[in-house]
This record gives structure tokens, C-alpha cells and sequence, in this order.
């Protein structure tokens, strides 16, 4: 079923047994993000959280963790929250064939009910900002679908934008946000600084979780993002105008912010535990004027914890990040079996393929780097037999122990672009990728001493359904 | 609630400016640095709010807000057509 809402998903991660309300009094620092800490560490069935008694506030409703657990992901998806992490990213792959679904414009939003204008706007009097981390410089509102468009090509909605991006609290109608140089909002506000331009912008909070989940996915700069929730939906997305700046914005959402990146300003910002599980310094940073707030009466806040992986953000990240890789990947080399980039967005990538000749592997390790996402991303690529599912680590680290000869498997490219958040570059957004050729050589590569592999009998599979089956009949 | 801080925990900076106070009064206020612009709520625990207990590794200096790396950097102008 598609959910229109934030409100209707969190009933059915309720009825699922997957929210926990907790209904103690509680301090919004530290008590709200160690709570949503301590959620990520549950394991694959962690639920969302729920508060409504907050310390000092009188009506406050917070959402944690609400993508924080395979189940979760799963239910966002429709799909039985015992589905696996490789059965909901095939799924992820299969639904994407629909895409493009147009949305459906849809009149008025639950949002329209309560407004605010220019100097009456105060975010503090709308949303229950809490803290993260305790090295962060404010308060950060972190799963937002920013919507933008394109100021050279306004009318063309495959170049729209909707992203999540992290947002910094500076003041009651004052906000920062970062654009990575890898992501499109980054190229709207290049070309609207160019021209010496402020860029609209349209910050949606409290979406339905397949918002979420395109918002976060590395689509390609002319695809559009309302497109792609409503194959995965199943049905059109909702969408309607932000009604200042006319921006297409979901019909759900609980708060629209609206308001503009100041052009060519610049002011300090952070730092902010990031998803690569470090800091990021204080940088002098975008600076968004907000000038009108929208939202339903009693609004959900929805927040996402982030901290040493894994927390919400790799979960909301995990599948989303896989599949369009793979659809790159598997466009130019039919050959590419699977995709794993769950890991810190991607940093590191794990390809599965067959060879059609000797060299094939490395040709398709070195094809991730120059990929959309592989240009920020992707400093370590490991490449892997068609029968080594990269999904399972200890497959994975087998492959790694006989595989890879570091005599000729090692490819090290110098001096790529990476997003400046990884920690590990030589300088900030320029580090040398790897590529590790972990897949069996085939001819015209004769290295190695491999003989014949082991392969699981031919009928280990029914027995394994014959095991199961006794196993759950004892 | 008064504001009971008088620097800012994390550059020591005297401004600090009132930015919000708690619906339910004297339970906490948010205020924030007018120099680094690091923004707190007094509720949270002293390693967060004051000067004396704030981790080294976190605490900002004048020369590190004058010397922030722009992200992303200003492009220049267009030249105009024609």
C-alpha cells in the first residue's frame, strides 16, 4: 500500500509492532538522540520512537528511527517487514523499471491550515528542535526533502530537485545548509550564484517514508524524484505548489519551510556529526533567509539520529544507494550480477559480475569510479565472482582470502574527487581509489593456481528447504 | 529561566543572545553565541553548555571562524552577454 503521509505510516509501523512510544517525561538533550543511539543498536528489527513528553515543551510529537531497522525499511516499502536486505534491494531494482511514474497534483494540502509570513516565521515556534551529537554547533534538522529547481531551465522538472541535505538552525527565521559539490542542489545554486541570484528553496519536513527514501537516493541530475517514489509506491506521488515560490512539494508533508539560499553568501557553520561517523569542521557555509512557514496543526517533527555507524541514516541509505549503481553498471556491462554500496553511502562498493574475458573485472571496478555517485563516492571498489553474493561479508572476505593477489589485483588511481566529508583524503575532496580485484582470473589471465572451486552440491538448496521446514515443525 | 551562562561554552565569546524560552516557563532556554554562532539549550548537560566542561577538541577560536574553508566556494560572476 502507498502512504500518503508520515501520520499513516507511523500507524502501521504501530500495528506492525514496530513504534515504540515512549510515554515517560523526557529531556530533549540528551535523553531524544541517546534514545534514537540506542535504537540503531537493536539490531534488524529496531522500531521507530515516539515522544510527546518533552521537558519544557507543551505540545511537542517527535519522530525518531522512523527508517532505522531493515523492518522499517521494508514496511516503507510495502513489502513484510521480515523481507531480507538483498530481497528488499531486487525488489527496490524491480519496481524501478516502472520509473517514470508522474505524480499527481493534488489540492489542498493538510499543511495549507497554518502560516506564518516574513518577520512572523520562527522555526523555534513550530518545531521541537533537539540536539544531536555533542560536538554539533546548534540544532540541525537532517531529514528534510529539499525541493529546488533549476534557474536556467525553470520549466523542466526532470532537472528539479528533491534531496536531503543537512540544515543548521541559525536563528528563528535563519538557516545553513550544506550543498556537497556532488549533489544537484549544489548545481542550481552554482548556476544562480553565477548570475548573481538568491535560489528558492522549499524545506519539507514530516514526509511519507518513500520521500524519504528518493530524496536520498543518487539520482541522475536529469531524473526527477517524484517520478521514481511513485514506481516505488506503486502510485502517482501527491504533490502540490509551496505557495510562495510555487515549488512542487509533497501534498503530505507536516511543515513547509519556504524561503531562499541567499546568493553568494557565506557564513560559519558546524560542526556536525556526519554519516561517515566523524565530524565535520566548522566551514563557512550557505545561508538560507526563511520566509514563510507552512504546517499542519499539531505537527510531527520527524528527526533522524546519525552517528558511529550504523544508525538511521545507513538504513535510509542502504538500497537506495545499490540500485542506481547497479542500473548504471548493468547498462554498460550486462554482465554485473549485484550491487553493494550500503556501506557510509557507497565509499566503499561491492560488485559481483561475470568475466567475459581476462581484465573484464578491473574494467568494471574502474567503470564505478566514473559513475554519477562513483565521482563523490566510492574510494574503494571490490569486485567479486558472479557466484560471490556481495551482500554476504563472509562470501565477501572469502573472496578477498583466494582471490586477490595483490601482485596484480590492486588498481590505486591518484588524486580523485571525493565529497569533502571523507575523512580520509590527502585534502579535503581529493583522495587515490582503490580498486581490488577479488573475482577468479580467466583467460587471456592465467594467474594464480586455481584448479577447480567448490561449488554447494546441486541438491544442497532442496535440503535446505527440507531443514528449514524440520527446524520450524520442531 | 535565566540565561546562566555568561561566555559562550565554545569560543568564550561574551555575546550571547536569548533565542528562545521554553513554552513551559523557567524549564530552559536556547541561546547562541553571536561570535561563532554555536546555539544551546540551558537544559542540556554542562559538557554541552559550559565554558569549564566543554571538550577541548570541540571548543572554536576567532581564527578558526576567519579561517573557515567556503563550501561550497562562491563561483565567479557571469560575464554578462554580449
Amino acid at each position: 500500500m502507498a502512504f500518503d503521509d508520515l501520520r499513516s505510516f507511523l500507524e502501521t509501523l504501530d500495528k506492525e509492532g514496530q513504534l515504540l512510544h515512549v510515554t515517560d517525561e523526557v529531556m530533549p538533550e540528551p535523553d531524544i538522540a541517546a534514545a534514537a543511539n540506542a535504537a540503531a543498536r537493536m539490531g534488524e528489527s529496531a522500531p521507530a520512537l515516539y515522544f510527546d513528553r518533552v521537558t519544557g515543551f507543551t505540545d511537542a510529537r517527535i519522530a525518531m528511527n522512523v527508517h532505522g531497522s531493515w523492518a522499517n525499511h521494508a514496511l516503507a516499502l510495502g513489502l513484510p517487514k521480515e523481507t531480507g536486505t538483498k530481497d528488499q534491494v531486487d525488489a527496490f531494482i524491480r519496481r524501478w523499471a516502472d520509473f517514470p511514474v508522474k505524480p499527481e497534483r493534488r489540492d489542498d494540502p493538510p499543511w495549507a491550515e497554518n502560516t506564518m509570513d516574513g518577520d512572523e516565521a520562527d522555526i523555534f515556534q513550530v518545531l521541537p528542535l533537539i540536539r544531536l551529537n555533542d560536538g554539533d554547533g546548534g540544532f540541525y534538522i537532517d531529514k528534510a526533502a529539499v525541493v529546488s529547481k533549476d534557474p536556467d531551465d525553470p520549466g523542466n522538472s526532470d532537472k528539479q530537485n528533491v534531496g536531503i541535505y543537512r540544515i543548521e538552525v541559525k536563528g528563528r527565521r535563519r538557516l545553513a545548509l550544506q550543498p556537497v559539490p556532488m549533489h544537484d542542489i549544489a548545481q542550481h545554486l552554482h548556476k544562480a550564484e553565477e548570475a548573481g541570484e538568491d535560489l528558492p528553496v522549499a524545506i519539507t519536513i514530516g514526509n511519507d517514508p518513500v520521500i524519504s527514501i528518493v530524496a536520498s537516493t543518487p539520482m541522475k541530475y536529469d531524473e526527477n524524484e517524484y517520478e521514481l517514489a511513485g514506481a516505488l509506491r506503486g502510485a502517482p506521488a501527491p504533490v502540490t505548489a509551496a505557495p510562495l515560490t510555487g515549488l512542487p512539494v509533497p501534498w503530505g508533508s507536516e511543515v513547509v519551510i519556504e524561503g531562499v539560499i541567499e546568493g553568494r553568501k557565506r557564513e560559519i557553520e558546524g560542526p556536525f556529526g556526519e554519516f561517515t561517523g566523524h565530524y565535520s569542521g566548522g566551514r563557512s557555509m550557505t545561508v538560507i533567509r526563511i520566509d514563510r512557514i507552512s504546517h499542519r496543526s499539531r505537527p510531527v517533527f520527524e528527526h533522524l539520529y546519525l552517528g558511529m555507524p550504523w544508525t538511521e541514516v545507513d538504513h535510509l541509505i542502504a538500497a537506495s544507494t545499490c540500485v542506481p549503481l547497479y542500473q548504471q553498471l548493468k547498462k554498460d556491462f550486462p554482465e554485473v550480477q549485484a550491487v553493494n554500496a550500503m556501506y557510509t553511502h557507497g565509499l566503499v562498493v561491492i560488485v559481483s559480475t561475470k568475466k567475459r574475458y581476462g581484465g573484464f573485472a578491473k574494467a568494471v571496478g574502474m567503470r564505478v569510479l566514473t559513475t554519477p555517485h562513483g565521482l563523490g563516492y566510492a574510494a574503494t571498489v571490490i569486485v567479486v565472482d558472479e557466484d560471490v553474493d556481495p551482500f554476504n561479508l563472509p562470501q565477501v572476505m572469502w573472496a578477498l582470502s583466494t582471490k586477490m593477489n595483490p601482485a596484480g589485483d590492486l588498481i590505486q588511481i591518484p588524486n580523485l574527487p571525493v565529497l569533502e566529508l571523507a575523512p580520509q583524503a590527502a585534502a579535503p575532496g581529493i583522495v587515490d581509489k582503490l580498486v581490488i580485484d577479488a573475482t577468479t582470473p580467466v583467460a587471456p589471465d592465467r594467474r594464480g593456481n586455481y584448479g577447480n572451486q567448490v561449488h554447494d552440491l546441486p541438491e544442497t538448496a532442496a535440503w535446505l528447504e527440507r531443514l528449514q521446514q524440520l527446524a520450524a515443525g520442531r | 529561566m535565566s540565561a546562566p551562562t555568561t561566555v559562550c561554552p565554545r569560543c568564550a565569546h561574551p555575546a550571547v543572545e536569548n533565542v528562545f524560552t521554553s513554552p513551559v516557563p523557567g524549564a530552559w532556554d536556547v541561546l547562541q553565541c553571536r561570535q561563532c554562532l554555536y546555539m544551546w539549550r540551558t537544559s542540556e548537560p554542562a559538557r554541552r553548555t559550559r565554558r569549564d566542561a566543554y571538550p577541548d577538541r570541540f571548543k572554536m577560536t576567532r581564527a578558526d571562524i576567519d579561517n573557515a574553508i567556503e563550501v561550497p566556494a562562491v563561483p565567479p560572476l557571469r560575464e554578462p552577454a554580449g
